[in-house]
């Protein structure tokens, strides 16, 4: 073992030349066996410190280690290319996700909502927007004998306004007293004081003037 | 990685808003057992065992209910409903409107006592409050069979609870249709719209708010019955002599009252007659047209009230009430003079 390494020393000592054939049986050796291999790789460091030639950058060879470490490293699998890799894609899949599950959330508010529309449509949009918002008398009935011309006196259209307004009164007042069997004409009640604080008709709108 | 956790606490967030956001309104029912003793002969799923049960359940609960009266053209009107069976087994009854300056009827068995503004207080004998409902639904609930069919028509959740609903449609479909919402559990009121030809809705009541306990609320013990005005009274109407004759009057609708009235607006003398069913209340004038009192044929309708006047014979007829347009025409068409 020694003698390999002296052989090697002075091979790379450049004393070793005499001697052609052990020189190329210690070639052959140093090819053939990693320690003399390490042995030679070092014996030239040492030759060159020794020297003062060693170079600025010492450039050690790392190939090995990086292919011991390889060898040591848990195999890890490259991800197959999907549509999901595409740029836009992939940045669009996790917000998403992310999303989803407040989307599902809005979906069940919508659905909701959308319940809650459906089941009040027919009842509450469509009539108080039919109706319009117009107190008094509207033409909005299957009209009896619409005969609402211009040419009726300013004065007999007041006085039908004021006689409507009158019956409108009325009525009410009887509804409040439906339980009571009224007299004759005026009664107990302060009739006249009864104002009804309910929206009056009021006609002075729709009567033609 | 760390984000799925936190989307997941955020939706659930969410979704736990939106269900307090649909959550009822504050509706709260305190567990009553319901009241059984009524003679409710009705197969327990029939539309009419329905009625009977909310008409016992209106009379006998102690209950306070905050509605909602739409009508169109005008704005909502607020009312709290708040009623109590006290040990006596008399009944309280107080009706409120919430907006505006207010009015307050309360009952007391049958002693009505309405507080409105720029009228002094006073009293009627009734066992009724003359409020937003049908004057009858509750206190006769047999009554409108005559004149309506009732269907049921399924369930469905109203004011936060479960609810039958329950369509109500005039069997000669003279009138206009109800559908009421009761609640399944009581048998209370908790929706009603009135509806026309075309099922548009002319008139709704809906209860935001619910409470049945099992004590009176505490309004009624702060009122002192001798402290209520003092009930007017009437003299019973002396039988009339009229000249004239209403021809047709629709099914099951009868005249409750007739006289003649001096009207306080315009001073004239009408005959007036009141028909019913029990839902819904017409007054019909008479006017006798002399020369200057010509008018024009209006109809058309004030919030939710049709108004009808035709000149028609030697009268001016007017009528007014939740009824179909072509019903009061009818009906006006049809007075004719006694031979």
């Amino acid at each position: 073992m020694s003698q390999k390494f002296e052989n090697l020393s002075a091979l790379v000592d450049g004393e070793h030349d005499a001697l052609t054939s052990s020189n190329s049986n210690v070639l052959d050796a140093v090819k053939n066996d990693a320690d003399l291999k390490l042995k030679w790789v070092s014996y030239h460091l040492i030759r060159d410190g020794l020297r003062k030639e060693l170079p600025v950058n010492i450039n050690f060879d790392i190939a090995d280690k990086v292919a011991q470490a390889l060898e040591s490293e848990p195999a890890i699998l490259a991800p197959k290319k999907t549509w999901r890799d595409l740029p836009l894609v992939g940045s669009v899949v996790p917000f998403a996700k992310q999303g989803g599950q407040m989307a599902i959330a809005a979906s069940v508010a919508v659905a909701m909502i959308i319940g809650v529309q459906q089941f009040n449509q027919s009842d509450v949009d469509q009539p108080f927007n039919a109706a319009p918002p117009i107190p008094g008398i509207q033409g909005g009935l299957s009209p009896v004998s619409f005969d609402q011309t211009r040419d009726i006196p300013n004065s007999s259209a007041v006085e039908q306004r004021r006689r409507i307004n009158a019956y409108m009164t009325d009525h009410k007042q009887q509804l409040r007293f439906k339980t009571i069997q009224l007299s004759n004409g005026e009664s107990v009640i302060p009739d006249q004081n009864i104002k009804n604080e309910e929206a009056q008709p009021d006609i002075v709108e729709n009567t033609p003037q | 990685m760390l984000k799925t956790p936190r989307n997941k606490i955020s939706s659930r967030v969410v979704l736990t808003l939106l269900i307090y956001i649909f959550l009822p309104l504050q509706v709260s029912a305190q567990e009553e057992p319901t009241n059984n003793t009524s003679s409710n002969s009705y197969p327990s799923d029939s539309a009419q065992a329905w009625l009977v049960k909310m008409s016992d359940a209106v009379k006998s609960l102690n209950y306070s209910i905050s509605f909602i009266l739409l009508k169109p053209g005008v704005d909502s009107q607020p009312y709290l409903w708040r009623h109590g069976v006290n040990e006596d087994g008399i009944e309280m009854e107080q009706l409120n409107l919430l907006n505006g300056p207010g009015r307050e009827v309360v009952r007391i068995g049958n002693k009505v006592s309405y507080f409105e503004p720029n009228v002094p207080p006073y009293s009627l004998q009734s066992s009724i409050i003359n409020g937003p409902f049908p004057s009858e639904i509750f206190q006769r609930p047999e009554k409108l069979m005559q004149s309506y069919e009732f269907i049921m028509v399924g369930r469905s959740r109203i004011s936060g609870r479960s609810a039958q609903q329950i369509r109500i449609i005039s069997k000669d479909k003279s009138r206009f249709g109800f559908n009421v919402w009761l609640d399944q559990e009581t048998g209370l009121l908790l929706k009603m719209n009135m509806f026309g030809h075309e099922a548009q809705l002319l008139e709704q009541i809906q209860i935001t708010g619910l409470q049945v306990t099992k004590e009176p609320d505490p309004f009624f013990a702060k009122i002192e019955p001798e402290m209520l005005p003092d009930v007017v009274s009437f003299s019973p109407s002396a039988p009339l002599n009229s000249l004239w004759t209403i021809g047709y009057i629709p099914t099951g609708m009868t005249i409750v009252k007739r006289d003649f009235r001096r009207l306080s607006g315009s001073g004239e003398v009408v005959e007036y007659i009141m028909l019913s069913d029990g839902l819904v209340d017409v007054s019909v004038y008479l006017q006798k047209r002399d020369g200057n009192t010509s008018q024009e044929n209006l109809v058309g309708t004030v919030q939710s009230d049709t108004l009808l006047t035709i000149e028609h014979g030697e009268l001016n007829i007017t009528i007014i009430g939740k009824l179909p347009a072509a019903t009061a025409n009818a009906i006006a068409k049809s007075v004719r003079r006694n031979n």
